[in-house]
């Protein structure tokens, strides 16, 4: 029984790791950005979503909020940072320091004013209902598992047949052609980080709901984004969303033997097999180097 | 008075040191690691458990710090530097935060959420040496020792090879330059230094607790060299006494809030590392421009 309530737990946090690490892989893919701000887009966007909530105004102006947020932050630091770096032809190095450094930043800034402490959303869905005997869900999880496949699916149709999700695809593998064949990289870029951003709001809405959240939680976020991309096969869309689950799954069934604090040890394992073991990733187009 | 400068001193020599060790792999050969906390870390407690259980003499603790902090560097380094550059950021993130767990349950080497407590001081000789006036002379001793080592790498074949493989990796590789020894042999280098230093922080406060090791020491030295100047001999230095001064200079405007003294200061290192990258990529003391 607790394999199977473990396991449940598990397809709901891979879910929503997939909304996470597929924005980031998105973004990485198209753009070559090594967007690591992207966890500080997850902090932002639960913290707007729990200040908005826990003033009074409600469920859908804190999603809005929490929206508006996100997809204004990514495209602001597309806008203002990566764009004058890569303007110089910024190296690798230059453009990781700064996303890093914008992270440092969101991150004490939340820290300044909500606290350090956990703060969580409470609702009537997030109480536990007993589905089988001895197995406990919450109907947020079943709703945030189906809203984490819903939009990954509109983003798989949208990638697929779109005029900007085919451009998106074409930028990762020849932004030269793109240019040529008469698209706008700048047009694309911007396409791919609000898009990459507004992934992370369900997410980042149903932690602050469920396990909660702290100004640190942009880290975690950011580990299992990078970890999943990697072992997904950089470029790979459905390679990152199968290995979010994996390590949602993973994550989670690992309490059958070791105690929760070993859980992110559990990631770096995984990543670091799939390092070794596979180099370009479950479903990586190209060699690793 | 005296005391008190004294021990800033061996603070800024620490994390020069520290600096001047992850500058080498950053500046050097191309490898950004989030993860130096944990080779300062593991040298810490290794030079603290040995001094706690066998023996204090610098000559048995430092050379243990630095041979387990280089061999974790290795286990670290030979899978994740055959490939992609982004694969080792993501590698030392998660190491980092595997060591935090690690430090603070592993209870009979690290002593848990506790830490090692009543590290005896550092003997030389026999002499044990614990007043900060007297610690700033053997930090320093470490810290000219760490310059020489790193200038004749950087000034000799090697460090050819280490500028080669920076600026282009396929063309070093075309040369012959075995790429992904060259790299791990500098990770491990950095690291055991990074060991080194850590066993004698660890004699020096005779009291280490994971909280000296998490992420925010990582980024922190991350932020020394990088706002010193990467790549530069004297940035790393720089970068350390620019801020470890900051906290102080903060406690001066009273107008801040006081018990924010480390947000503020992260915010401006943040704000500061990603300025850098806009307006003058080298630091303070890289050749200015782009």
């Amino acid at each position: 029984m607790l394999a199977l309530q473990l396991t449940l737990t598990g397809l709901q946090a891979g879910a929503l790791y997939a909304l996470t690490a597929v924005g980031f892989s998105l973004i990485f893919g198209s753009t070559r950005v090594f967007h690591f701000a992207h966890g500080a887009t997850f902090a932002l966007a639960a913290y707007l979503f729990y200040a908005v909530e826990a003033a009074g105004y409600g469920f859908v102006p804190g999603l809005l909020a929490s929206f508006a947020g996100a997809i204004a932050f990514g495209l602001a630091i597309d806008w203002f940072i990566y764009r004058p770096i890569q303007r110089d032809e910024g190296s690798f190095f230059t453009v990781f320091v700064a996303s890093f450094g914008i992270g440092i930043v969101v991150q004490n800034l939340i820290g300044m004013i909500f606290g350090r402490s956990f703060v969580t959303i409470t609702s009537p869905l997030s109480r536990s209902r007993e589905i089988l005997d001895g197995v406990y869900v919450a109907p947020l999880a079943g709703i945030a598992f189906v809203v984490a496949l819903i939009c990954l699916v509109a983003l798989g149709l949208f990638l697929r047949t779109t005029f900007t999700g085919k451009g998106l695809r074409a930028l990762s593998d020849d932004p030269e052609l793109v240019r040529v064949f008469g698209l706008n990289p700048r047009y694309l870029s911007a396409a791919a980080f609000a898009i990459g951003s507004a992934l992370v709001v369900p997410a980042a809405v149903f932690t602050s709901m469920s396990s909660g959240l702290n100004p640190a939680i942009g880290h975690h976020v950011m580990l299992i984004s990078l970890a999943a991309t990697i072992v997904g096969g950089i470029g790979s869309i459905p390679g990152t969303m199968i290995a979010a689950f994996i390590f949602g799954l993973a994550e989670n069934l690992s309490l059958l033997w070791f105690e929760p604090q070993w859980s992110e040890a559990v990631v770096f394992a995984i990543l670091f097999a799939a390092i070794i073991a596979r180099p370009s990733g479950l479903m990586g187009k190209s060699a690793a180097r | 008075m005296e005391n008190y400068l004294a021990n800033l001193g061996v603070l800024i020599c620490v994390y020069s040191i520290l600096a001047i060790t992850l500058n080498f792999i950053m500046g050097y050969a191309g490898i950004f690691s989030l993860a130096h906390a944990v080779f300062f870390g593991f040298g810490a407690y290794t030079g603290g458990f040995i001094a706690l259980n066998y023996t204090s003499s610098i000559f048995v603790t430092l050379p243990a710090a630095m041979i387990v902090a280089a061999v974790l560097s290795l286990l670290l380094a030979i899978p994740t530097l055959r490939v992609r550059g982004e694969y080792f950021v993501a590698a030392s993130l998660g190491l980092q935060i595997l060591a935090v767990t690690l430090f603070s349950e592993w209870k009979w080497f690290t002593g848990g959420i506790g830490g090692l407590v009543g590290i005896p001081p550092v003997s030389i000789f026999g002499t044990e040496i614990f007043r900060p006036t007297s610690f700033v002379i053997v930090t320093l001793v470490a810290l000219v020792v760490t310059i020489a080592i790193f200038h004749l790498l950087v000034h000799s074949n090697f460090g050819r090879s280490l500028r080669a493989i920076r600026d282009s990796e396929s063309a070093a590789a075309a040369f012959g330059k075995n790429v992904p020894v060259i790299k791990t042999v500098s990770l491990a280098i950095s690291a055991a230094l990074a060991g080194m230093v850590g066993a004698l922080y660890a004699s020096y406060l005779a009291f280490i607790n994971v909280e000296s090791f998490m992420l925010d020491t990582s980024v922190l030295i991350m932020a020394m060299v990088i706002i010193g100047g990467t790549g530069t001999q004297l940035g790393p230095i720089v970068g350390a006494i620019v801020l470890l001064s900051l906290p102080s200079a903060i406690t001066y405007l009273n107008f801040l809030p006081q018990s924010e003294i480390g947000a503020i200061q992260q915010i401006i290192y943040g704000a500061g590392m990603a300025l850098l990258m806009l307006f003058r990529p080298g630091g303070i003391v890289g050749s200015g421009g782009k």
